[in-house]
């Protein structure tokens, strides 16, 4: 009887629907991806023609000898898939560490620092951050061609090493994380700015530093219009690039794509379970204080 | 006895695991950016956005490169069409590099053409073609998408006549015999009493045409095919045109009310294939590229499909309309206009090229004399063994003329949107009648077109010039000032 049942079993018992409509809810978010993953074994007429596998006479009415790998074979073939995946890892990786370490340094700096302008520097980095992206792509793309540095790597990373975004996270969590009084005992104890910098502050904002990287290399990896842009030699593609190659003029081949995309996200997607703990970690620091 | 952890360990604990995973991601990806040759890019460049284009270009290509000095060889670079446009505008206006060369289509193009004529960023060929004698061996409709203000801007790739494609098997099958079709009404007369309701479930399984309200592309076919156009010579819409509203006054009766005969299977999606398999659809507008689409897409239909002319929409009319199309523009900034007009020529006017870009894609190249080419004559047999290509081509010459503007797209939204709401109408009253729809198809266009007309003007090169007074005298007396 309801009346005879402890606090936490009743507790216990309100839970089923909130976990039924949450796995519910995680069915529905997974079925683009069982899609996109059927999708990946078909050729493009099975792609139209069958909304997940293709049907037959086989193992739980599903036609099995129609799916195929050529998918895969032709992106690692045709069209040189592992050179964009090794793009991508060099222009995600790089942006985001050298993103990551120089809005901590510009951060801090904000925050902890008090000279001339700083309020100017703080001002510009808050407009900044209310410019919409594509609104700077003509005058970055010009600024970019006039620097010399169109089909580039570094017309690509440069703009994105002081984001600020990063700057003002950045300086919101020195601001909280790093004590005055710490700063001085090491300025007593005769550590230069560097060695502070590097041994002391980088290490109190290590939760923002993996959420920030995470951030800026998930950030970097989808970016689609920016190579687009910039580069122009295939050879230089990520894959976001890459993958978009296949839409064509009179037809895309939709499980080349699929396929693709399959190869794109598994190596984030791994990143992003073996860093997750970071990431959330430097999510929700600061959102309940101490 | 504690012993102090060593400076490696200490190293590590600084920084979060995600710093050194991404830290030995960056020095393992720098060092193969690092090592692979950079590649320069010798010559000449040609931009193209068309992927299924490269594989026939490539020998031709190879063969020029094979006679010419290193700084006329071509490297055709494909790119992502909204890149390409990103690219030619941002060359166009601001100067930043281009190609030597480009393949554009013709919504792309049609930005090109904003400014003044002679501010186009493309080179004008029309001097070339006429005097190399081009303007009569290509066919001539197929110049009117690269055409601004009487200027030609581009080589054209193709024609894109449009068929009429049809399930001969479920067609032939009740005994209609196509070749009395001559109109639409003639083709809805012979087509309904396949239009059937299969599993009693009070639902038509069966429709006569792909068509809905909101496929423009179809719409704006239609509408050129009955002789309708969207701007004149001037560049300046003339969207409400009393052809265009009985075409769109018609049109609507075909998708809404008692006299719906079209369901909506969009191309290149797996609901309208699939509804194309199932049977639902008898027959589609086909442009001549479509059919290379489905021969890839769909060849499950293989034998099941034929071709005819596109139902006129008056007896002796047009049978054909376009849709799509590419051209080869040469940039003024290009570093060897020359050259790449040569190659351009050996390219687009190479009979191996035509012959190809039909057996890949059924693509009919628009210079006339390759059109007696062997290969179009070919029996098809996804077409059921009809020469698809002769059947093509035998309306190439009739295509309509199409304009190049640059808000081509924007009066084509602006005429889809004046179908849905024709369509709703229908539904809302019930009225089927095309002659009673009239004044309501009128008044849309004309909405249509004061929104594209709006948009037109505030371009100051294509609106229409106020008279100009030349003289003090000519200021003071309000009578004629007559335009140069």
């Amino acid at each position: 009887m309801t009346g005879d049942l402890s606090f936490s079993a009743r507790q216990k018992l309100l839970l089923i629907p909130v976990y039924t409509l949450l796995t519910i809810a995680a069915v529905v978010t997974l079925v683009p991806f069982v899609w996109m993953t059927c999708a990946a074994f078909k050729n493009n007429a099975d792609f139209f023609s069958s909304l997940f596998l293709p049907t037959g006479d086989g193992f739980l009415g599903i036609d099995w000898s129609r799916l195929t790998i050529t998918n895969f074979k032709r992106l690692f073939t045709e069209l040189s898939l592992g050179n964009a995946l090794m793009n991508s890892f060099f222009l995600s990786s790089v942006s985001a560490l050298l993103a990551t370490l120089c809005s901590a340094a510009g951060g801090y700096a904000l925050a902890k620092f008090r000279f001339a302008g700083r309020g100017v520097v703080l001002n510009l980095v808050l407009i900044a951050l209310v410019i919409p992206g594509p609104l700077l792509m003509a005058p970055g793309y010009q600024l970019i061609y006039k620097l010399g540095l169109l089909d580039t790597y570094a017309g690509l990373i440069l703009p994105g090493v002081a984001p600020a975004f990063g700057i003002f996270l950045f300086r919101q969590a020195a601001m909280n994380a790093i004590p005055h009084e710490l700063l001085e005992s090491a300025r007593i104890d005769g550590a230069g700015e560097l060695r502070i910098f590097f041994t002391m502050v980088l290490p109190l904002l290590r939760p923002m530093i993996g959420a920030f990287l995470m951030i800026t290399f998930l950030g970097t990896w989808n970016n689609f219009i920016g190579p687009q842009i910039i580069l122009q030699s295939p050879e230089l593609f990520p894959l976001s690039v890459a993958i978009n190659q296949l839409r064509g003029l009179y037809g895309t081949d939709y499980g080349m794509i699929m396929s693709g995309t399959l190869v794109s996200i598994a190596p984030v997607l791994a990143l992003f379970l073996l860093l997750q703990k970071e990431f959330i970690a430097g999510l929700t620091s600061g959102a309940v204080k101490g | 006895m504690h012993r102090p952890p060593s400076r490696l360990r200490t190293l590590l604990a600084s920084a979060s695991p995600a710093v050194w995973v991404l830290l030995a991601i960056a020095v393992v990806t720098s060092l193969y950016v690092w090592q692979r040759p950079a590649r320069h890019y010798e010559g000449l460049l040609f931009w193209t956005a068309a992927r299924a284009h490269t594989p026939a270009y490539a020998p031709l290509i190879e063969k020029w490169n094979r006679v010419h000095p290193p700084e006329k060889r071509v490297n055709m670079l494909l790119l992502d069409s909204g890149a390409l446009e990103r690219r030619m505008l941002s060359g166009f206006l601001s100067g930043t590099p281009v190609s030597d060369l480009m393949e554009v289509e013709r919504s792309v193009a049609g930005r090109a053409f904003t400014g003044p004529v002679e501010d186009v960023g493309f080179l004008d060929l029309t001097d070339r073609l006429r005097d190399e004698g081009l303007l009569d061996k290509i066919n001539a409709p197929s110049f009117g998408a690269w055409t601004t203000r009487g200027r030609i801007f581009g080589l054209p790739h193709d024609v894109h006549p449009v068929l009429l494609a049809y399930r001969s098997d479920i067609v032939e099958a009740a005994g209609i015999d196509v070749s009395q079709i001559e109109t639409w009404d003639d083709l809805i007369r012979a087509f309904r009493p396949l239009m059937k309701d299969f599993d009693g479930d009070g639902r038509t399984d069966r429709y006569i045409l792909n068509f809905w309200s909101t496929n423009g592309d179809v719409a704006t076919a239609l509408m050129l095919q009955a002789g309708g156009r969207f701007f004149d010579e001037n560049d300046r819409p003339v969207i409400n045109s009393e052809i265009n509203a009985r075409v769109l006054a018609t049109l609507a009766t075909w998708t809404a009310g008692t006299t719906r005969i079209s369901v909506d299977a969009p191309e290149f999606s797996a609901t309208g294939n699939q509804l194309r398999l199932q049977g639902t659809v008898i027959a589609s507008v086909m442009p001549d590229w479509l059919a290379g689409v489905w021969k890839i897409d769909l060849p499950a239909l293989s034998g099941k499909i034929k071709l005819m002319p596109l139902p006129t929409w008056t007896p002796g009319g047009r049978r054909t309309s376009a849709q799509g199309g590419s051209m080869l523009g040469i940039p003024k900034a290009s570093r060897d206009p020359e050259a790449c007009w040569a190659f351009a020529k050996e390219l687009y006017l190479s009979p191996a090229l035509a012959a190809e870009s039909y057996r890949a894609l059924s693509i009919i190249t628009p210079v006339k004399e390759f059109w007696s080419l062997p290969v179009f004559d070919e029996p098809d047999a996804y077409f059921g063994g009809q020469p698809a290509g002769r059947l093509f081509i035998n309306q190439a010459p009739n295509v309509p003329t199409r304009s190049s503007s640059p808000y081509g797209t924007l009066a084509q939204a602006r005429i889809t949107d004046a179908l849905i709401s024709l369509a709703a109408v229908i539904n809302r009253t019930g009225e089927t009648d095309v002659e009673k729809l009239l004044p309501e198809a009128r008044r849309l266009l004309d909405f249509a077109q004061d929104q594209v007309a709006r948009q037109v003007d505030r371009n100051v090169f294509l609106r229409p010039s106020p008279p100009v007074a030349t003289s003090v005298s000519e200021l003071s007396a309000p009578s004629a000032v007559s335009q140069p």
